[in-house]
């Protein structure tokens, strides 16, 4: 009976890991309720004698009126039997639920649908670990289900989870094979037949609490280690082990994002190993916004710079609305917004503030100014952090008519400028890929379609972005890259084709979080601004988004393609995808893709490399370290040879060094015996199975001789082995071994891989030690104790089975 | 490597000794034909001052081993045959009145002789078998208080028949335990038995014997035994081999410490026998199974397998290590 309970607590221990994902902790006794309908009904089954498969049959049925009890009881019959109408307000929270985990990011309001999604998951883990552990008997199968729902947090969310969960959710899958492994054993007792001596009773019942005890310190030192050793070793950051390594953005694992020069403040808060909070917003229309910090507008051939900042005191932000958007002609429409921004404390130095583009107003605390060009704001003496903003948008919400018919009349040249030495094929690529177009704007959304789809990019943060050739590289051979990549290719692609483009740093809009919406340093994030006369800058997204590429990316539904029968009626809006989501996808119409599933493939010319080191050569050297750690062994037993060689000459124990030799010897060749041979017997053994030529079977005979006086002799032999004796049995030996075993005998010595073994073994000892140590405690108390277990198996090897011997000399059978 | 008078020594009375036991060997031989492997360790258990039991199914020559040992060597010989009225003091010797002397006078029995056979020793009561206790372990008997000391050499020669064989008793496991090994006749090779139908089909080739040693030689033989050198790992070896079917979830009963002095004194012995001046595992390999086996108690599993003692004491030897030089 306690299995099944072992597997309850195993799901809850696991389910407890899932805390980050909520707020507020109410799902969790839910969850904990399915865990135990489910246990209880498998248990209830099993003791009523059911079959095996009964349990997992009635335990679903189980779950039902759980769930219909929690969730829908005013429309059930008798509050718990479900009707047509309960399960129909189920189905509905399970809808509802969908919408919500589709719109809000971790941690989401545990609500009624969430709640029951999440229920009914835990339920069916449950289940699925009762059907392994009790019915079948797989409690290390277990383990799967368990895993499954241990990675969901680490899938969804980046930051770790905290160290004691791992270490609940640990223990849980332990104590499910301990009482799984006590069951096992308790089984074999009964099938025993009781004996009547006292003294030859051990081994009769077998003793399930020292097997736990032992099974339950193994596994608290595994988990321990497995805790400790991470913290422990400078070389290992704790993150592998609990971060899961997840890192979809530009920060992903603090790495250098390699954003030069100006953008090295930034890239000094994104190496933060966490991801961190670096700002909230709200925004009045409920809209989330990219927030731009650096608009990149030189281009050397290798990076993307800034232009001299200008910040006249008339332009300072307290002054009044912001110098107008470029370009933006008065007869757009413009969406007009207002947010709220709070910065995070803990960023680093920032005199930037991040800002929705273009801000037309700006109420921030200090001697912030504006860049009349870029409506970049920045301060010379004021920081961000911690600062509290408000700042009003007005973007332009262009029609699909006034976009095809926007020229790319350049407010200033410095927008085409392009330094000399670009690839010539770079420009082919680009006027290949938008030879559709027949306006600017069609070639800028026919370059994003190339980038995010029909170009098979790969997202990699890994792929460095610096050097002269990293561009061609990069739209050449390698299409793997992260943002700042495809930002600064599709900004110089835009130049190329006539269109005024400069690449923006900053951020994603984020994720929502309760009624704000939370940004963090993975979300930042680069991608390029191409200027139509008329409408101004607009930004497109060339970076593919989701969990293969940037994750909170948007594409702007303007820079979708839309085809022409739909495109006049279609009310492009720059509004980002939260309205989308939230209409399911209504307004994009059939043909639009949905921007967060950009289907890329990924089987093409796509290829995932690191452009540091080439492959072949880090194949070479994998290949190599690879071959150095195979040939280990062998080099091993080498040097054990040559010195054992050496040994048998200079010392008068030579003997035991050429036994020993020969003793390996066999072993690597497949011949070694029992440990009870004696040296005479394998002498004897070997001599008559392998056929030994005259010569060697002479100088095995010395060998042997030589040993088993030394050994048991008063005086040892008076001519001992030689190192020819060896070289001459082994010669012999090996013609009577196949090819392999003798290929074998060199390259994977069994002698040095059983030592290598033998040794872990002592390791485990340890544990042994450890075992020992318990019943040692135990004895030293007062008798009462005693007589609890009388008979304790294997006691009388310990040393202290005295009283066992004893029994046994005396011959008290009866 | 200096040759010290005393290895000369030691390794002249090996010499001897194997000439000695080699002419009682062939002595034995003639009469048991191709039975080496019995003759030797009745030879060995000779040698070891022990006392030998011999068990097989009537017929196969277990008194004629017994009587052509006694034979082959110069010495007194008593001959009991154990019968169900047979009482204690048939075996030890009884004090009877002397009418002449008007005193108690003890009259020995038949153990005071230098090798004593007993014939079919299971058809006797367990109470008459005990008589032989002191005997053959102490070399004594105590009669009415008084302790008369027995031969030396002494050697108990038992045969007995299986005990699921009707009209026998089983040898109480104290008995057992001083019966330094237990050997089964077993039968003979289809040419050994036709030689014997030449050799015993005329005459009684026992008449025919004649001692080949004294009990001078012998005991000088025992003494080099004594000598044989047993190294430590070899001690050690023994314990292990002895203190393992005590823990065998096979046996309920274990052999003795007087089982591990027995193997290792049967053990020199062995070795003697095949001229060495040391004692190597492979000696209490050979002995293990004859000398532990009729000590021990199968348990009821194992006899419900039906594993005989021998068997699980061949078990045994082949797991236990063998200990190295350290």
């Amino acid at each position: 009976m306690k299995l099944p309970v072992a597997a309850g607590l195993a799901t809850a221990a696991v389910t407890i890991t899932l805390y980050p994902l909520f707020e507020g902790g109410t799902w969790f006794w839910s969850c904990l309720g399915a865990i135990l309908v489910t246990t209880v009904a498998g248990a209830v089954a099993s003791h009523l004698g059911a079959r095996p498969w009964v349990a997992p049959a009635v335990t679903p049925v189980a779950v039902l009126l759980y769930l219909t009890l929690v969730f829908t009881p005013d429309e059930a019959w008798l509050r718990i039997i479900p009707t047509k109408d309960s399960l129909a307000g189920l189905a509905e929270l399970i809808g509802s639920g969908f919408d919500d985990i589709q719109r809000y990011a971790a941690p989401v309001p545990d609500n009624a649908g969430i709640m029951l999604l999440t229920t009914a998951g835990v339920a069916l883990i449950a289940l699925l670990v009762d059907v392994l552990a009790v019915r079948l008997r797989r409690a290390a199968l277990a383990g799967l289900p368990l895993l499954a729902l241990f990675t969901v947090p680490a899938a969804v969310i980046t930051e770790p989870i905290g160290w004691i969960a791992f270490v609940v959710a640990a223990f849980g899958y332990v104590g499910l094979l301990v009482a799984d492994g006590r069951e096992r054993l308790s089984r074999w007792g009964r099938a025993v037949v009781v004996r009547r001596s006292a003294g030859s009773a051990r081994g009769a019942a077998p003793d399930t609490e020292r097997l736990a005890l032992s099974g339950k310190r193994i596994g608290v030192t595994a988990i321990a280690l497995a805790v400790l050793v991470p913290a422990v070793l400078p070389a290992l950051s704790p993150d592998p082990l609990f971060g899961f390594g997840v890192g979809n953005g530009l920060g992903g694992g603090g790495g250098n994002i390699g954003i030069p020069d100006a953008i090295a403040k930034l890239g000094g808060q994104l190496r933060q190993q966490r991801n961190a909070t670096v700002l909230t917003y709200t925004s009045s229309d409920n809209v989330p916004r990219y927030l731009r910090i650096y608009s990149l507008d030189i281009f050397d051939g290798t990076k993307w710079t800034l232009a001299p900042l200008r910040g006249r005191p008339e332009d300072r932000v307290s002054e009044g609305p912001l110098p107008p958007a470029p370009g933006l002609r008065p007869g757009v429409s413009v969406k007009r917004a207002e947010m709220r921004v709070t910065m995070s404390d803990e960023i680093d130095k920032l005199n930037f503030l991040p800002l929705p583009y273009p801000a037309r107003q700006v109420d921030a605390d200090g001697d912030w100014r504006a860049d009349r060009s870029s409506l970049m704001v920045f301060s010379t003496d004021d920081e961000a952090a911690g600062l509290d903003y408000r700042v009003v948008t007005e973007e332009p919400d262009p029609t699909v008519t006034e976009l095809r018919t926007a020229v790319t009349l350049p407010e200033s040249d410095r927008y085409l400028q392009l330094p000399d030495g670009i690839d010539p094929r770079v420009a082919a690529l680009a006027r290949r890929v938008t030879a559709d177009a027949a306006t600017p704007y069609e070639a800028a959304v026919a370059l994003q379609e190339w980038f995010t789809r029909n170009g098979r990019f790969t997202y990699d943060v890994r792929a460095s972005g610096s050097g002269a050739q990293a561009l061609s590289r990069f739209l050449l051979r390698d299409r793997t890259g992260y943002c700042e990549q495809f930002a600064g290719a599709m900004a110089v692609m835009a130049r190329l084709l006539n269109i005024p483009a400069r690449v923006s740093i900053g951020y994603t809009g984020g994720t929502k979080i309760g009624d704000e919406w939370t940004v963090r340093t993975h979300d930042a994030h680069a991608w390029p601004e191409l200027f139509f006369d008329g409408i101004g800058w607009l930004r497109f997204e060339p970076t593919p988004a989701g969990a293969a590429g940037q994750g909170t990316a948007q594409v702007p539904l303007y820079s979708l393609p839309v085809t022409p029968t739909d495109g006049p009626t279609a009310n492009p809006s720059d509004g980002p995808s939260a309205n989308e989501e939230d209409d399911g996808d209504q307004s994009a119409g059939p043909a639009r893709p949905n921007p967060r599933q950009l289907d890329r493939d990924l089987d093409g010319t796509a290829i995932a490399a690191d452009p540091g080191t080439p492959v072949p050569v880090k194949i070479g050297i994998g290949a190599a370290a690879a071959l150095a750690l195979l040939l280990l062994p062998a080099a091993a037993r080498l040097a054990m040879r040559r010195r054992r060689l050496r040994r048998i000459t200079r010392t008068a124990t030579g003997g035991h060094a050429a036994w020993a030799e020969l003793r390996d010897m066999l072993t690597d060749l497949g011949m070694a015996g029992e440990p009870s041979e004696t040296p005479r017997a394998l002498g004897r053994r070997i001599g008559e199975r392998y056929a030994l030529g005259p010569q060697a079977a002479e100088s095995l005979t010395r060998v042997v001789t030589s040993e088993e006086r030394l050994r048991y002799a008063p005086t040892p032999s008076a001519s001992g082995p030689a190192p020819a004796d060896l070289h001459r049995i082994r010669r012999d030996l090996a013609s009577k071994a196949s090819r392999w075993r003798r290929l074998g005998a060199v390259f994977a010595p069994m002698s040095v891989l059983l030592r290598v073994r033998a040794a872990g073994e002592g390791a485990l000892d340890v544990f042994d030690r450890l075992e020992g140590l318990r019943p040692r405690l135990w004895r030293a108390r007062p008798d009462g104790t005693r007589t609890v277990t009388p008979e304790r198996p294997g006691d009388a090897r310990a040393g202290a089975g005295d009283l066992d011997r004893e029994r046994t000399l005396t011959g008290s059978r009866r | 490597m200096a040759v010290t008078p005393d290895v000369t020594d030691a390794s002249a009375r090996l010499e001897d000794l194997i000439d000695t036991a080699h002419r009682i060997r062939n002595s034995i031989e003639s009469v048991i034909e191709g039975k080496s492997d019995v003759v030797r360790l009745t030879i060995t258990v000779l040698l070891a001052e022990g006392h030998l039991l011999i068990e097989d199914v009537p017929g196969v020559g277990k008194t004629m081993l017994a009587k052509a040992l006694a034979r082959s060597i110069d010495c007194p010989v008593k001959r009991v045959q154990f019968t169900p009225d047979l009482l204690p003091s048939d075996i030890t010797g009884v004090s009877a009145y002397n009418q002449q002397t008007r005193e108690f006078e003890f009259k020995p029995g038949p153990v005071f002789a230098n090798i004593v056979v007993g014939d079919e020793i299971n058809r006797a009561s367990p109470k008459t078998q005990s008589a032989l206790l002191e005997c053959m372990e102490e070399h004594q008997v105590t009669v009415d208080g008084v302790t008369y000391a027995l031969e030396s050499p002494f050697m108990v020669i038992a045969t007995q028949n299986p005990i699921e064989m009707e009209g026998t008793y089983p040898l109480p496991e104290a008995q057992r335990d001083r019966f330094t090994a237990k050997i089964a006749m077993g039968y003979p090779e289809p040419a050994a038995e036709l030689e014997m139908l030449d050799v015993h089909g005329a005459s009684q080739p026992l008449d025919k014997m004649e001692a080949v040693a004294t009990t001078t030689e012998v005991a000088a033989l025992i003494q080099a035994v004594r000598a044989v050198y047993v190294s430590q790992p070899v001690k050690r070896y023994a314990v292990d081999l002895v203190s393992a079917t005590r823990h065998s979830p096979d046996l309920r009963l274990g052999a003795s410490p007087r089982a591990t002095l027995h193997l290792v004194r049967s053990a020199r012995a062995h070795a003697a026998l095949s001229g060495r001046d040391y004692v190597i595992p492979d000696d209490l390999q050979d002995l293990a199974v004859p000398v532990l086996a009729h000590r021990l108690l199968p348990s009821l599993e194992a006899q419900g397998q039906r594993r005989h003692p021998e068997q699980l004491v061949g078990e045994l030897v082949r797991r236990v290590p063998v200990p190295d030089a350290k």
